[in-house]
């Protein structure tokens, strides 16, 4: 089974960035560093919370949460709760 | 007031004497963020709420007259808070909190240019707004800014400040929707947000046992007005969620109109279409929507295709004929001048639309007739309310001829908070110029679109929306990710049409030229007009404001910068 932050890191590689020479690691700024368009992050969480198998409340996570895939991992930590 | 309005007996003097007469044990506020994590409120408890962060804000200086900034995530601690400053006098105003989904430089510039402009004397940001944000709230020299915890106080007494305010005094400060940083503060007294909402409850026949819900951002006019103070002064039940997670899970909106059974509820335009599509035939079994009285399709113009989407799709869900209805809002007139008759569906007309495209002029025609297009009133004016249509010149214009809308009305606007500039430009003569396009036909107001956003090509009058939406139609296009816009070529003298459109799949963007080919013959053939260039992007090419829609002048700068060529005429 593949772990979390690597079916993240292809996801966000292969269905948001779209640009093979784009390398990232679980700690690349994605906003911030302007690889990714923060309108992008809604199908971003839909991921975080299908890889993670967690409920993610939209509403309590902040810009800062979504920046790295550690920190959305974290997030989910933090605020998911489990799928039922 | 203009002199030919009916005098009319309000109910109350104030918002916060509203809510003082509410009954204690009813229920106000049910914040829903799931099932198992949902709270009710009652008036009573509310009530002690607003005062304990009265008297917080009150030991921090805030008196009447002041303004005060709210920067909290939507719920009760913002409601709260909103009305605990008016229990002081003061006068409030919320601003957009950041989302997970903000552009961090878009709402750091909007957040420095509204506070600038607000001079509070005190700005309440929620314990968990983040940091990096905070030096971009502008604060004056008398102004402190202070963390607030989202969490009910201790049920407790407070006894309510006692401060006398009157009905013409300020009660709140709302921000017209418009580009983040150019937001316009519109100033309401007490007097002009009860008499929009005597006028409406009549047009609605609110009734006491009438349940609201909504998802829509406090921050704005549809949020704050109709489902915030509006169910506060009737004392009516209002199921609330937070807008971004309606946006993760969009159908929530039906199932919580099921649970809770409401009755009323305001939505954008978009929204109807977005869960036609977005929610599966299988999946609409599990909703029953026959306790919706009203769903009012505002804040956009009002279209057909949009209203027969969500009707076809959930019909079978006790969806009532007559629920969806219509309506023409503004910040500035507290919220709504027009709303349809509810006891009919609204009104839907043809119109020729050569005519209506070259003579800017609507022409009945026979329903469904090829050459005719079909337009959905918003109303009529509620009472007290008055929409006039004028020409580019300010010439009154008669029934059926497309204008600029401008409204007077008992609950308009003071002016633009700390803009005599702005208030002089857009109210002359006691009327409001809206800036929105459309026409009048037996007392029934038509919104077209906005008069910045026109195309003139040849002297054809073409909405970017209805390009939009052409293009939209296209199954390999992203539902509501075009962007159509006027360039202005020197050559010809006229403006010519450009388009861009998201692909649904990337792997469609191989055959964007057989795409391209079938959008541009869908628009001559609906429009007759050609476009000039239709380009077709990948998904998420588009900028999005940050109400979530095409931001229309920013896509059309991206796609100046990326085909240079287009400069050239």
């Amino acid at each position: 089974m593949p772990d979390p932050a690597n079916e993240l890191i292809d996801y966000i590689c292969k269905q948001i960035i779209r640009r093979p020479d784009i390398e990232l690691t679980p700690d690349t700024p994605l906003v911030s560093s302007g690889l990714i368009d923060s309108f992008s992050l809604v199908d971003v969480l839909s991921k975080l919370e299908e890889v993670t198998a967690m409920r993610i409340p939209a509403s309590k996570v902040q810009p800062k949460d979504m920046d790295t895939v550690n920190l959305m991992l974290s997030s989910a930590q933090r605020l998911g709760k489990p799928r039922k | 007031m203009a002199p030919s309005h009916l005098h009319v007996s309000l109910p109350f003097a104030t918002l916060t004497e509203a809510l003082a007469a509410a009954p204690e044990a009813q229920p106000f506020v049910t914040m829903w963020f799931d099932d198992d994590d949902t709270r009710t409120f009652s008036f009573g408890e509310f009530r002690r709420w607003s005062n304990s962060q009265a008297a917080l804000f009150s030991s921090h200086g805030l008196r009447k007259g002041d303004t005060v900034i709210l920067i909290m995530p939507q719920g009760v601690a913002l409601m709260a808070s909103f009305t605990g400053a008016m229990l002081l006098g003061a006068v409030p105003a919320i601003l957009a909190y950041p989302t997970f989904k903000v552009e961090p430089a878009k709402y750091r510039f909007g957040l420095k240019g509204v506070s600038a402009n607000l001079s509070a004397k005190l700005v309440v940001a929620d314990d968990s707004f983040p940091d990096e944000f905070l030096e971009s709230v502008s604060l004056g020299d008398q102004s402190k800014l202070i963390r607030v915890s989202g969490v009910p106080p201790p049920m407790k007494d407070v006894a309510a400040p006692q401060f006398q305010c009157h009905q013409d005094d300020l009660a709140f400060i709302q921000h017209s929707a418009g580009t983040t940083g150019l937001q316009k503060g519109v100033a309401l007294s007490h007097g002009a947000v009860l008499r929009q909402l005597v006028h409406l409850g009549h047009s609605l026949k609110i009734q006491s046992s009438d349940r609201v819900y909504s998802w829509l951002p406090l921050y704005h006019d549809m949020g704050l007005v109709a489902c915030f103070v509006l169910p506060m002064v009737y004392h009516l039940h209002l199921v609330m969620q937070s807008p971004t997670d309606w946006v993760m899970r969009p159908d929530n909106m039906l199932h919580l109109i099921s649970r809770y059974k409401c009755t009323l509820s305001w939505v954008p335009n978009f929204t109807l279409q977005f869960l036609a599509r977005r929610v599966k035939p299988r999946d609409r079994e599990e909703y029953n929507l026959s306790s919706l009285r009203v769903l009012i399709n505002c804040s956009e113009p009002v279209r057909a295709e949009s209203m027969n989407a969500f009707t076809s799709a959930f019909s079978s869900c006790g969806l009532q004929p007559t629920a969806l209805q219509s309506s023409y809002a503004m910040a500035e007139n507290v919220f709504a001048v027009t709303q349809s008759e509810i006891s009919q569906a609204p009104r839907c007309i043809w119109i020729d639309a050569s005519k209506y495209q070259l003579k800017r002029i609507a022409v009945s025609m026979e329903p469904g007739s090829d050459s005719a297009v079909c337009f959905v009133s918003s109303g009529k004016c509620l009472p007290n309310n008055e929409a006039r249509i004028v020409s580019e010149k300010g010439e009154a214009l008669p029934d059926g001829h497309v204008g600029e809308i401008l409204i007077r009305s008992d609950s308009m606007l003071d002016g633009y908070y700390n803009r005599p500039d702005l208030t002089a430009l857009s109210l002359r003569d006691g009327w409001y110029w809206s800036g929105d396009l459309g026409f009048l036909l037996e007392e029934e107001l038509y919104v077209t679109g906005r008069k910045k956003d026109l195309i003139i090509v040849g002297g054809k009058n073409i909405y970017p929306q209805d390009i939009e939406e052409i293009a939209c139609g296209h199954p390999s296009i992203h539902d509501g990710r075009a962007v159509a816009f006027g360039w202005y070529n020197p050559d010809l003298g006229t403006e010519e049409i450009v388009i861009v459109a998201e692909a649904e799949d990337p792997a469609a963007l191989a055959d964007a030229s057989t795409i391209e080919r079938a959008v541009r013959t869908a628009i001559v053939e609906e429009l007759a007009v050609a476009p000039r260039a239709i380009y077709l992007k990948p998904p998420r090419w588009i900028i999005k404001s940050t109400a979530g829609k095409p931001a229309r002048s920013a896509t059309r700068e991206k796609l100046l910068a990326e085909h240079p060529e287009l400069r050239i005429s």
